[in-house]
């Protein structure tokens, strides 16, 4: 049994309450993050963190704690229940979950779950002294995440997700590339190999250029791909953007929305990105068909944003911690099918004049319901000429409708990356997204921002 | 708790480390939340537990736990340094001198946020959001928040410090929508409302159900309102977006951890440089900014950073040349100017980094009206809908929830979907006029992330409306 799973009993235990919920997340986890090639902050985490949920004749409270003793439990139990009573009766609310059978799911490993510091800094700087003498800036991550959902309705789950990260900005004066690797387990990731990575792609973005605003084509490597669509799916691949109009997809489920290259899916359940069984109520997690061919499906359900909108909506396992309730379920497991390019040199061929775009930085949705979304490119922007990567850009500014810029998509690289987006606020809880490399005709570019480098 | 960050303190010094300090925090807050007449959120949290941070072998380590014990002190403070000594590549660090002292700080309260019953809290909320509906208003929402938080911070300089820090806040949102569009609008700004360092007389002073009204109809309005056209115009900017553009084109880009390199994995750098300082033109004369983490009702406002040094109120910017930066006692010592101060955390669990503290922007002369009169054709942009800036916060582009077109003096018809874009300096440049101080406001945003990993800062912004000249304004998709 899980440490989680023995605190989350405790904290129902120290309830005695007729309808409540213990949900726990445990995080034990390090980061070396360096700069200038120099470990600067090194930061080590061990947290247990117990949300109680009491509902009292249909009044819902909730309270949390980190202190795991029996006073740091009774008094838990005591604020959960003041919380509830201090709320008012909501004839909407359905009710704690019942169990359901949750699925089998990959996502820890031993080995990344027993690295211990010494081992961070052993790989921090392997990746350093790979990327030498190109000064490198990022990070190297290790951390251990058990969830555990227990009930009074019966629910008792658990489970122990690891996760492994290695990200670097490696930068001078004047030029600067940019390379990231995840995986649930430390062998799936090779920071020396992302240091080379970045190091190469810097190599090329000395003597940037500039390009006038305007309608370009374009490549998005897969960290700006995913980037942009996780942005995109907090309003528009939720339920509750789609009950408050927010979403792109209002109105529109069933229509063709995007080329029919694009499907896209919400799979916590594939192996091959970060594995979750169950949701922060302990309902199983399943996978949704969002968009199919290009037309548009579906979206993420909890209980709660599904009792809202009638009709026999109903959870797909995606609700979100409590504190987050504000924002209804969120698909944290994007996943983007590929296509048939071999690689990212055969879009720029499909593409012929455009725009090369490695990473994003700073996005922010202008118009949620158009899906309009602004922000930077950053870290390897290049021209493309005569179907080629061609010279080096400076850091553009892009307003694009992702709807539009999906509208027409010349391809899609076959293989695909499962990219981070995860920034470690808050308890740990990695999450990511798969993507391929993408073409699109469509990439609109409103501004000229500063030069590649620190 | 000073004698656990004592043990912790000690634990790491002998365990090799050249400097050490700890802070244990003990932190409490309560949200309420409500959507469409429904209760969202009623939720009481509180966190505990210390963190150690250490320079050993000339490298920083930093380890955290969540036991207020002695056991748990030691051995964050024992990880703290072999992580250090693991990462170390043998060269010194110097830090900015600091005086060894002890002292205390308590933000003033005059209605302690946690002695108010939830219920109220609850009711309160429910009945501005009722204020909110309008016909076509889809989604009416409300919200406050409340948090305590009591640290020691104890290091082996010999500064020890107890501070109890206050803060309260409140916010509502109107979302109006139809067949093609949805429009937001809230108070008193944008992004989950405004907090302060008070006492719940705070969020009684909003006036949330005062003010609902007008939210919810300008929501409903803008579904009607034109779209803010494309062009170089002058621009008319509400305090609140300009507390917004302060912390994103200056608070930012003034961070001297930005400007040395060392935040360039995820937030970015700076177009900033360490020569710039006092010679640097940032913007017109009309551009004075303040670091203060003096300011009454500040969330910046304490008595010691998470460094153990004293607040104390700092020039930034002075009738528009650079004249100083926000920096730790480490990167003040590598600039050879200042001595930090500006070293904050976000609970216990995080290694402290250059924060925001209180930036304001300093009033001028004149009245909002009189901004207005001064523009022949522009737009008045009033609350933030959306933000961002380049990683060296050169390129921003800004959204507001609602503008207003400008015509010989006065203000015309509504206006939706505005944007406006510039480059830094060059924006400040065209600073014209900020309003007075009858028209200066503070506002508080508590979602300023940082770090790796992340870490969201509580900051907050006093400023009054800007006119500024021949700005870019609109952006096309």
């Amino acid at each position: 049994m899980t440490l989680a799973r023995e605190v989350a009993e405790a904290a129902l235990g120290a309830a005695a309450e007729e309808h409540a919920e213990a949900v726990v997340l445990a995080e034990r986890s390090g980061l070396a993050r360096f700069a200038a090639s120099e470990v600067h902050q090194p930061t080590l985490i061990e947290n247990v963190v117990v949300n109680l949920r009491v509902v009292r004749d249909g009044r819902v409270g909730s309270a949390q704690t980190n202190r795991l003793d029996e006073d740091g439990l009774s008094e838990l139990a005591g604020r959960a229940v003041e919380a509830a009573e201090s709320a008012r009766a909501e004839p909407g609310f359905p009710g704690l979950p019942s169990p359901e059978p949750v699925p089998e799911v990959e996502g820890h490993d031993e080995a990344t779950a027993g690295l211990e510091p010494a081992d961070l800094a052993r790989i921090a700087r392997a990746a350093i002294d790979a990327a030498d003498p190109s000064p490198v800036y990022g990070f190297v991550t290790s951390g251990t995440s058990e969830i555990a959902v227990v009930s009074t309705t019966g629910i008792s789950v658990e489970q122990s997700i690891t996760d492994a990260m290695a990200l670097i900005v490696a930068a001078d004066e004047s030029a600067s590339g940019y390379a990231e690797q995840t995986a649930w387990a430390l062998d799936g990731i090779d920071a020396t190999a992302v240091a080379r990575e970045a190091t190469a792609k810097m190599a090329r973005t000395r003597d940037a250029k500039t390009v006038d605003p305007g309608h370009y084509r374009a490549v998005l490597e897969p960290y700006a791909v995913g980037e942009l669509l996780q942005h995109f799916a907090y309003d528009s691949f939720g339920a509750l953007g789609l009950v408050e109009h927010r979403s792109f997809l209002a109105g529109k489920l069933g229509d063709k929305v995007f080329d029919e290259r694009i499907s896209i899916s919400d799979d916590a359940l594939d192996p091959g990105g970060l594995p979750k069984a169950f949701d922060f109520e302990g309902v199983p997690k399943q996978r949704v068909a969002l968009i199919e061919d290009g037309f548009a499906r579906g979206v993420v359900w909890d209980r709660e944003t599904a009792a809202l909108a009638g009709g026999g909506a109903r959870s797909t396992g995606h609700a979100p911690p409590v504190l987050s309730r504000d924002y209804g379920p969120l698909p944290l497991a994007l996943s983007v099918a590929g296509g048939e390019a071999g690689s990212v040199d055969e879009l720029a061929g499909l593409v012929g004049d455009g725009i090369y775009v490695t990473r994003l930085h700073y996005l922010s949705t202008v118009a949620a319901r158009d899906g309009v979304i602004t922000g930077m490119t950053r870290d390897g922007t290049f021209r493309i000429r005569g179907g080629k990567i061609a010279e080096p850009l400076a850091n553009l500014r892009f307003t694009v409708s992702v709807p539009e810029m999906l509208s027409e998509v010349p391809g899609l690289t076959r293989g695909v990356a499962l990219i981070n987006q995860n920034d470690f606020y808050g308890e740990r809880y990695p999450f990511g997204v798969l993507a391929p490399a993408l073409a699109t005709a469509r990439f609109t570019i409103s501004g000229i921002g500063s030069s590649p480098g620190i | 708790m000073r004698q656990l960050c004592e043990s912790a303190v000690e634990a790491a010094l002998a365990a090799g480390a050249e400097y050490a300090d700890a802070r244990a925090v003990v932190r409490r807050s309560q949200s309420v939340s409500t959507k469409n007449g429904r209760i969202e959120n009623v939720i009481d949290v509180e966190t505990e537990g210390i963190g150690v941070r250490v320079l050993a072998g000339g490298a920083w380590g930093f380890a955290c736990d969540r036991r207020l014990d002695a056991e748990g002190a030691v051995s964050a403070a024992r990880r703290a340094t072999a992580f250090a000594l693991a990462s170390s590549v043998g060269r010194s660090r110097a830090l900015a001198p600091l005086e060894a002292r002890s002292g205390s700080y308590r933000t003033p309260v005059a209605i302690d946020p946690f002695d108010v019953p939830l219920a109220d809290k609850v009711d309160l909320c429910l009945r501005a959001e009722a204020a909110l509906r309008h016909d076509t208003v889809v989604v009416t929402q409300a919200s406050v928040r409340a948090q305590r938080e009591h640290k020691v911070l104890f290091s082996s300089d010999g500064v020890e410090a107890e501070q109890e820090l206050y803060e309260t806040g409140a916010g509502i949102d109107a979302i109006a929508a139809n067949d093609e569009l949805s429009q937001l609008r809230s108070y008193p700004s944008a992004h989950g409302g405004s907090s302060a360092g008070a006492g719940w007389e705070y969020v009684e002073g909003l006036g949330l159900e005062r003010e609902a009204p007008r939210v919810g109809e300008q929501a409903a309005a803008l579904l009607h309102a034109e779209p803010c056209p494309a062009m170089v115009a002058d621009a008319v900017i509400d305090a609140e977006q300009m507390a917004l553009q302060v912390h994103e084109s200056v608070g930012h880009p003034t961070e001297l951890d930005r400007v040395y390199g060392t935040e360039a994995s995820y937030a970015g750098t700076s177009f900033l440089k360490p020569g710039d300082l006092r010679s640097l033109t940032y913007g017109s004369e009309q551009m004075n900014v303040t670091a203060d983490p003096t300011t009454p009702l500040g969330l910046g406002t304490f008595g010691f950073d998470d460094e153990g040094v004293p607040a104390e109120r700092q020039p930034i910017v002075e009738r528009g040349v650079l004249t100083g930066f926000l920096a730790s006692r480490e990167s003040a010592a590598r600039l050879g100017a200042g001595r930090g101060g500006h070293m904050r955390a976000e609970g216990w669990s995080r290694m402290p980094l250059v924060r925001m503290t209180n930036l304001h922007l300093e009033p001028g002369a004149g009245t909002l009206e009189e901004l207005v009169d001064g523009v022949k054709d522009g737009v008045f942009f009033e609350t933030n809908r959306s933000w961002s800036i380049d990683d060296k916060r050169l390129n921003f582009q800004f959204g507001t929830q609602i503008a207003w077109e400008i015509r010989d003096g006065r203000l015309g018809s509504m206006l939706r979907d505005a944007t406006y874009t510039g480059i830094t300096p060059r924006f400040w440049g065209s600073l014209d006029a900020v309003g007075g101080p009858e028209s200066w406001q503070m506002y508080g945003l508590t979602n300023c992330g940082k770090g790796q990993p992340g870490q969201g800062a509580h900051v907050s912004h006093g400023a009054a409306p800007c006119r500024f000249r021949g700005v870019q304004i609109g952006v096309g998709a």
